[in-house]
């Protein structure tokens, strides 16, 4: 009995230890291939960096694009956002070779699983990132042109627009990486209705007088043929230009 | 009329046209575009009479649409149509295809001087339109704008910011730099045009130019002429925002371009003065108390509101400074001019770091603006010149915009 529960224990022993002799290999070539990859990563995103300074990519970006690829590069740089880039991407392509060398080295079934599975959280991760700068941008420019309209609550409708998107974005990411299922779907459309209903109430009922008066004024726009005195706007002691 | 009939017609004015050689070029901008003889008799009165003995040698020149319009003459003036390039500027302003118009017909005609006229240019006094010809022929002047007189309450974004502004950095004290017409002498035109062309060639007819910057980038010599009181056509959108966002934007650009030039001391451009018109002092329009708290509020909701985003482009002095504006009440409501001056120098250097987009950088300058429109009316009474005084505080403090414009990280309290 004693000698059978003993040679159990040694078999699960030895098959531990041959897991373990299997796996540790495996973890130290997937490490060696993201250090690898994040080495040549880094040697190439200072050669793209400096090729790119050497061209004055920046400033030409700046010169034709005033509002676009620098303001999402980080520290407004465009090289340096291409370059970071360039880095990750090849950290990510060394994960990808070890888990494929991990998976060489013995364990079978893991890279069907975690490939596409990697596919997919790096598209998540995209649409994070792109989410979380476009509610930044929507709800500083709605932000801006509520309080140039003179809107009281531009800050509560420029929040309102920024977490509409960023709960737009989580619902993508979440339905991206297969989590929640059709909780998500329906809890987004709950949230998201919710919101825009109330959005869009806050803005009818607060500024039904702005709507108005912009309505009447573009009924009333004429083609400006020199004429420009045509339009005679509200009589106002003040021009600006 | 047949078609050869036609051509053969054309050809004969052209030929008539070109027997007398021409001296000078009137291009009237896009808003004559298509313009029926009728709409354009004052005008062409006007002219007929600023111009005297020298009709003869000059050639007024309109936009229009048919390729097929014939040159006309018309009491001793010659007209000629040219195919128009530009779209009306929402601002009413000289735009980049304008100018490149002006060269093109310049060249055509071997002209000396080019003038541009812009809506309502029938309200020019002959004196006037006289004056920036001769400042252009007579003075050796290469850039001639006119001095309008304004009411102390119109023309504000100028008064603001893009007259010192321009005075401040490139030394040039005429009063606008962004005028409706001006006359231009053949090698200031090219140069203009030059730039003109590398806007049009990346699809941006309807650039703004800064005639008088490129006059003192390029070593011309620029003349100032009294106008007197002259029709300002509106801005074809009332949003405000837009407008500010789009001169600004255009001065803030120019700024980034010719850093090089402006970081050095340099003495102010040299400008004739002709003064044939003499200025006339409009009275102040009343306004209403309403008027003045409408503005201030604009102000109080911009600070607000948009405080978070002014503290990524101001320093903190600066927003104690608006702390304390948002607390004054209505009648001592008063922005100083050095807090002005400040304000804009730092939206300048935040243009060119793209601290912030600049789009929204340029629609968190309103409020601001507003208060400083507030401030002027109150002052306005009390002040002597209040042009002169807040173009003097730009010029004294230029050193800090020198300053942060090299070393943008340095500590800023």
């Amino acid at each position: 009995m004693f000698s059978q529960v003993e040679d159990a224990l040694m078999d699960s022993f030895s098959r531990v230890l041959t897991k373990l002799a299997v796996f540790l290999p495996g973890v130290l070539a997937l490490l060696l291939a993201v250090v690898l990859l994040a080495l040549v990563g880094a040697a190439l995103a200072w050669g793209i960096r400096s090729l790119l300074t050497r061209l004055r990519f920046d400033e030409r970006v700046g010169e034709r694009n005033s509002a676009g690829v620098s303001d999402w590069a980080p520290s407004h740089s465009p090289s340096l956002l291409i370059s970071r880039v360039v880095f990750w991407m090849c950290v990510a392509l060394g994960f990808a070779i070890g888990v494929s060398a991990y998976d060489a080295a013995g364990t079978s079934d893991l890279a069907p699983f975690i490939f596409p599975y990697l596919a997919h959280s790096i598209g998540a991760l995209i649409i994070l990132i792109a989410g979380t700068i476009l509610a930044r941008y929507l709800s500083r420019s709605v932000l801006i042109s509520a309080v140039n309209a003179r809107l009281n609550y531009a800050r509560a409708l420029s929040l309102g627009v920024k977490w509409l998107v960023l709960i737009f974005t989580a619902a993508m990411v979440l339905d991206h990486l297969e989590i929640g299922g059709r909780i998500v779907e329906i809890g987004f459309g709950i949230l998201f209705g919710g919101m825009v209903l109330a959005l869009a109430l806050a803005f009818g009922l607060g500024s039904r007088d702005i709507v108005a008066r912009s309505m009447e004024r573009t009924a009333e726009k004429t083609t400006p043929i020199d004429r420009a005195t045509e339009r005679n706007d509200t009589p106002r002691s003040v021009r600006h230009f | 009329m047949s078609t050869t009939a036609a051509m053969e017609m054309r050809m004969e004015s052209q030929v008539a046209s070109d027997a007398v050689s021409t001296e000078t070029v009137i291009c009237l901008g896009s808003w004559y575009s298509d313009a029926p003889a009728d709409a354009l008799q004052p005008l062409l009165q006007v002219l007929r009479e600023a111009l005297g003995d020298r009709a003869a040698s000059t050639l007024i020149a309109y936009p229009v649409s048919d390729p097929e319009a014939a040159p006309w003459h018309q009491d001793g003036l010659s007209l000629q149509p040219y195919p128009s390039l530009a779209s009306i500027h929402t601002l009413t302003v000289q735009t980049s295809a304008a100018y490149l118009s002006l060269h093109e017909i310049m060249r055509n005609h071997s002209a000396s001087c080019g003038l541009l006229l812009g809506a309502e240019a029938h309200s020019l006094s002959p004196v006037a339109i006289r004056g920036l010809l001769d400042a252009v022929h007579n003075e050796q002047a290469d850039v001639a704008l006119p001095r309008y007189s304004i009411g102390p309450h119109d023309g504000l974004i100028n008064a603001a910011i893009l007259h010192p502004l321009t005075r401040a950095l490139f030394g040039v004290r005429n009063a606008f730099p962004m005028a409706l017409d001006l006359a231009l002498s053949n090698r200031a035109v090219e140069r203009i045009a030059a730039v003109a062309q590398q806007q049009t060639a990346t699809g941006q007819p309807d650039m703004l130019l800064w005639p008088t910057i490129e006059a003192a980038a390029a070593g011309f010599s620029v003349a100032d002429v009294s106008s007197g009181v002259r029709e300002i056509p509106h801005p074809t959108t009332a949003d405000l925002a837009t407008i500010l966002g789009a001169l600004t934007a255009s001065l803030f650009t120019e700024i980034e371009t010719k850093a090089s030039y402006w970081q050095r001391t340099r003495p102010p451009v040299a400008m004739h003065s002709i003064n044939d018109v003499p200025d006339v002092s409009l009275p102040a329009p009343t306004v209403s108390p309403e008027e003045t708290s409408e503005l201030i509020e604009s102000f109080r909701i911009g600070y607000g509101n948009l405080h978070e985003l002014w503290s990524l482009v101001l320093p903190p002095q600066t927003l104690l400074g608006l702390k304390h504006l948002s607390r004054l009440p209505a009648e001592t409501f008063s922005m100083p001019d050095t807090l002005w001056v400040r304000i804009v120098y730092d939206f300048v250097l935040a243009h060119r770091l793209r601290t912030i987009n600049r789009g929204h950088l340029l629609g968190a300058l309103t409020p601001l603006y507003l208060a400083w429109v507030a401030s002027h009316i109150q002052a306005n009474s009390s002040t002597e010149n209040p042009p002169e005084t807040l173009a003097r505080a730009f010029e004294a403090d230029k050193p800090y915009l020198v300053s942060r414009w090299r070393w943008p990280d340095r500590f800023n309290p």
